[in-house]
């Protein structure tokens, strides 16, 4: 029995331990599986965490500059230019004595400037004293500081290439920030934050008991690595599985980083605002964002502001709630001096101290989309997207903001002037201006919006450009000088060119007059069209083609006659690469919007250098700029006078094509190149010349801009004679139509006219003057 | 070969900053400051000819606007020109200085962005130019060394001085690129001088 019972006992003992080894297994088992789960749940929220923290701690927009405003004695800029250039940079006006300020009394300037890492060195910061008169800097001297007879101001951001979650950042260094940030964060925010592991249980539960009071969640308790992490994800909702997730990825980051790390990370990282569709990420922003300054030059009132914006940005936008803000701000300064971070006194003085916000956002988005399109266009060449969007490259650009400024202003201006009715509201209009012998890009209208970021016709507008495609074939001619000369007699008379197929081309003038014989320099910048096309085709029209292709035409060029009156299509921004070659006496300059590129920490990426390349003989191009100076002193050009200084030489040449579909003007002075279109998107017809519709846009660009006047050096193998063209003869100075005109040497005319033989009709001429 | 370019070069130094500046009949660049008093040309605008107890603004009929004039071309405006470059301004030199300095470090890179910071303030003044052919010498870019010496003799006009350097570089850039015939030709210019 008891055999047969032990073995039931038996049985049932080892049941009994079966059942009870079997829960323990079970719940060993679900142990397991549990913390397999919770091991594997680690590892993800492991995984998730830090690559967050990795990619967010480098994730950094590029940033455009304009360029920086060079000061020195002779520096060409207008009072109030400097002044605009000023508060462009995130200067303020006051005692020209602290950092990031400016005194101006009329002309005289005493700036503090702040200094800046350029590319190739250090601009360190200097109180600079300068005069402004006549639109020249004078009296130029560094009050304190390394001295130096030229300085550069930092340059004012334009813009910036953002992510697509559009965040923005400007990326500080824990070392670099004030000491006072970081301990008055922590006063404010995580007292303990060097000893916790990430989570602190003692503020938590100070924090449930305050949110079991309450009925609601009023309470964070969250460490400043909990509320970094819960930067990462973005979402406001306080769950319990969040906060529980948030919890562990605190412990998890704290496990895998340094605590500066982390800390610096939660500096670039904590939201403090929006600026329109793009928020604004981390104390180093932020500074510049509400007080147009670096980080490293805030005042103990402006970090206490930031550290209590922390709390609730929006609640506390100090732009919108001011007295909020400063009540929040004047806490956080008594709870700074009580931690004995600061001396009651400081804590006084700053608090009597008023918020200190710039007015408006130093910092707009993209407020030249056209020209930024431009530098996004040359920067594809050499660039990934995704870097320039992340990697937080710094991007130097050629813009000139007071060049930019006359741009828009001419375009906004003079664009309602010059049609009436639909014409008007269908006139778009384009200018690209860039400084003459560098090359450089310094302003770029895409239409007559400049602020919207659409159709960029400086960029993209490819139009037939008419006339301004004569020089080229003048200079096609002039190349040879034992044929043409200035002075060579052109028949201004219809013909009709017959092709092969047997159609008919009749060329005709703008007026539709002839003019029988004229010399060769009056039928350029009167624009003849006759002589032109028999110039032209005398020339041949591959040479016309080949000197296009070396001044930049990279386009193909028709083979027709109609080639020689403009039928070839260029954008806005061509055309002018195509006249810097006419406008630098035959150097080829390439384009540039970009001077160079750096990484965020200031190592160079790329340089782009100025290049020149000689195109065409020096000589042959000094003669059609005497031509295209002609244009605008007697010439299609002149009316630009009406608002531009006599003083101011000038050479250019005006486009237009059927109908008035496109008004053109190219044109330049001593500095600058300019080229305007205006015309309709629609292709349709205006009523206007390129004398009536681009050059009053021109001439009001150049009329805001104080500049040298055009007038280029006499090139090796030129010599100016006085001749009479009609006679074909040199002439004396004094005799009737004598003229000083440029000859390649050994081209000017053999015979002379003696003023012997017109002497006594000058002396009767005198006569006549006397006795009418 | 290379030697030789870098005592030419270092004349160059020597001619710095003491160059004058003639101005052909045509005239130097004029700065022309924004709002000059020369306007002459420019047409009055439309003034009503009533007295000024004449509330009533006049209204212009399109047949009875006075004429816009073209404004008459002054008999002293000609197409200007000139026989020299531009001087350099003081802040230039200080650049050149300092890229000379450079220059001598090794540092290339740093030169040529101080001489093209000299070269945005004086664009139209030959011995940048030159100066920057040399910087491209020493950075064994011949190609553009040349286009930068040809760009300077470009705006030497009629400074011997300024010429002769510009064609003895010319000359030993061409011959360091194995264009003989080319640089005796410059060698012939700078002794004709």
């Amino acid at each position: 029995m008891s055999k047969s019972r032990n073995p039931r006992k038996k049985s049932s003992k080892p049941q009994n331990r079966r059942k009870r080894s079997g829960f323990w297994r079970f719940m060993f088992r679900a142990g397991a599986v549990g913390l397999v789960l919770l091991a594997g749940w680690m590892v993800y929220l492991d995984a998730v965490v830090t690559s967050r923290f990795e990619g967010r701690r480098f994730e950094v927009p590029s940033r455009v500059y304009a360029r920086p405003l060079e000061l020195y004695d002779g520096a060409s800029v207008s009072a109030s230019g400097l002044a605009r250039e000023l508060e462009l940079a995130g200067y303020r006006a006051g005692d020209g004595a602290r950092v990031g300020t400016y005194q101006r009394s009329g002309g005289r300037f005493v700036i503090s400037a702040r200094g800046f890492r350029f590319p190739d060195g250090e601009e360190p910061r200097r109180r600079l004293s300068l005069v402004v008169s006549g639109d020249r800097v004078q009296s130029f001297s560094v009050l304190a500081g390394p001295d130096s007879p030229i300085v550069r101001l930092e340059p004012a951001q334009i813009g910036g290439i953002y992510p697509s979650h559009r965040e923005d950042r400007v990326l500080v260094r824990l070392e670099e920030v004030p000491d006072l940030l970081p301990k008055g964060l922590m006063v404010i925010e995580d007292r303990q934050f060097y000893e916790h592991f990430g989570v602190a249980p003692q503020s938590i539960a100070r924090a449930m008991l305050a949110n079991i009071k309450a009925g609601q969640i009023v309470q964070g308790g969250s460490t400043l690595t909990q509320q970094l992490v819960k930067n990462f994800f973005l979402t406001r909702d306080q769950t319990l599985i969040r906060k529980g997730n948030e919890a562990l990825m605190s412990v998890l980051l704290e496990w895998h980083y340094e605590k500066d790390d982390i800390l610096e990370t939660y500096l670039n990282e904590v939201y403090l605002g929006q600026a329109g569709n793009r928020s604004i990420n981390g104390f180093g922003l932020a500074s510049q964002f509400f007080f147009g300054e670096p980080l490293k030059d805030l005042d103990v009132q402006q970090i206490a502001l930031l550290i209590g914006m922390v709390k609730g940005p929006s609640y506390y936008n100090p732009r919108r709630h001011p007295e909020r803000a400063k009540a929040r701000r004047d806490l956080v300064l008594s709870e700074m001096a009580e931690a004995g971070l600061i001396s009651a006194d400081e804590s006084a003085r700053a608090i009597r101290q008023p918020l200190g916000v710039s007015s408006r956002p130093s910092y707009t988005d993209n407020r030249y989309p056209a020209y930024i399109d431009l530098v996004r266009r040359h920067l594809a060449r050499d660039y990934r997207e995704e870097d320039l969007q992340s990697e937080g490259l710094r991007i130097f650009t050629t813009l000139d903001p007071a060049v930019q400024n006359a741009s828009e202003t001419a375009i906004r201006d003079t664009l309602p002037r010059l049609a009436r009715g639909d014409t008007r509201e269908a006139l778009e209009a384009a200018l690209v201006v860039t400084a003459k012998d560098t090359g450089e890009v310094l302003a770029l209208v895409g239409g007559k919006d400049p602020s919207f970021a659409g159709f960029n016709r400086a960029v993209d507008a490819r139009r037939p450009i008419g006339s301004l495609i004569k020089p080229f074939t003048y200079l096609a001619a002039l190349g040879q000088a034992d044929r043409y000369t200035l002075i060579t007699p052109v028949q201004d008379r219809a013909f009709t060119l017959e092709f092969d197929d047997g159609r008919l081309w009749q060329p005709k003038n703008y007026d539709g007059k002839e003019r029988g014989e004229v010399p060769l320099h009056l039928t350029l910048s009167h624009s003849y069209n006759l002589p032109a096309v028999r110039i032209g085709l005398d020339v041949g029209i591959p040479r016309v083609q080949e000197v296009l292709r070396a001044f930049g035409v990279t386009t193909p060029i028709s083979d027709y006659p109609s080639m020689l009156l403009g039928a070839l299509s260029l954008t806005p921004t061509d055309v002018a690469q195509l006249y810097q070659g006419l406008a630098t006496s035959g150097f080829n300059t390439p384009l540039r919007t970009i001077r160079e590129v750096t990484d965020a920490r200031n190592e160079p990426l790329s340089r782009y250098s100025l290049k020149v390349d000689r195109v065409a003989d020096p000589a042959a191009v000094h003669l059609v700029q005497y031509a295209m100076q002609e244009t605008m002193q007697e010439g299609t050009g002149r009316s630009a006078y009406f608002s531009l200084p006599d003083r101011l030489t000038l050479a250019g040449k005006t486009g237009t094509t059927d109908e008035g579909r496109d008004s053109w003007f190219a044109g330049f002075s001593g500095d600058l190149l300019a080229v305007a279109w205006v015309g309709r998107d629609d292709n349709g017809p205006t009523v206007l010349t390129g004398a009536s519709g681009a050059l009053p846009v021109w001439s009001a660009m150049m009329a805001q801009l104080p500049q040298h006047g055009f007038s280029p050096v006499m090139p090796d193998g030129i010599q100016y004679h006085w001749v009479n063209a009609q006679q074909q003869a040199l002439t004396g100075e004094r005799c009737a139509n004598a003229r000083l005109v440029p000859f390649i040497v050994g081209s000017e005319p053999q015979q002379r006219i003696d003023c012997e033989g017109q002497f006594g009709r000058q002396i009767r001429s005198w006569f006549e003057g006397l006795f009418q | 070969m290379m030697k030789a370019v870098f005592s030419r070069c270092a004349c160059l130094a020597l001619a710095l900053g003491v160059v004058g500046c003639a101005s052909g009949p045509g005239g130097g660049s004029i700065y022309v400051p924004v709002g000059g008093q020369d306007r002459s040309t420019a047409p009055e605008p439309p003034r009503a000819s009533g007295s000024e107890q004449d509330a009533e603004p006049r209204v212009w009929r399109k047949s009875e606007q006075p004429e816009v004039s073209e404004p008459e071309p002054p008999a002293t405006r000609s197409p200007s020109y000139r026989q020299a470059g531009d001087e350099l301004p003081a802040a230039a030199v200080s650049l050149i200085r300092d890229a000379d300095q450079r220059l001598q470090q090794g540092d290339y890179n740093g030169a040529i962005a101080r001489l093209e910071r000299a070269q945005r303030i004086a664009p139209r003044s030959a011995e940048v130019y030159f100066k920057l052919a040399e910087a491209y010498v020493a950075g064994d870019n011949l190609g553009a060394a040349e286009q930068f010496t040809l760009k300077g003799l470009s705006l030497a006009g009629n400074d011997t001085r300024m010429q002769r350097s510009g064609w003895l570089l010319l000359a030993d850039i061409r011959r360091a690129r194995g264009n003989v015939a080319g640089a005796d030709q410059a060698e012939t210019r700078a002794q004709a001088l």
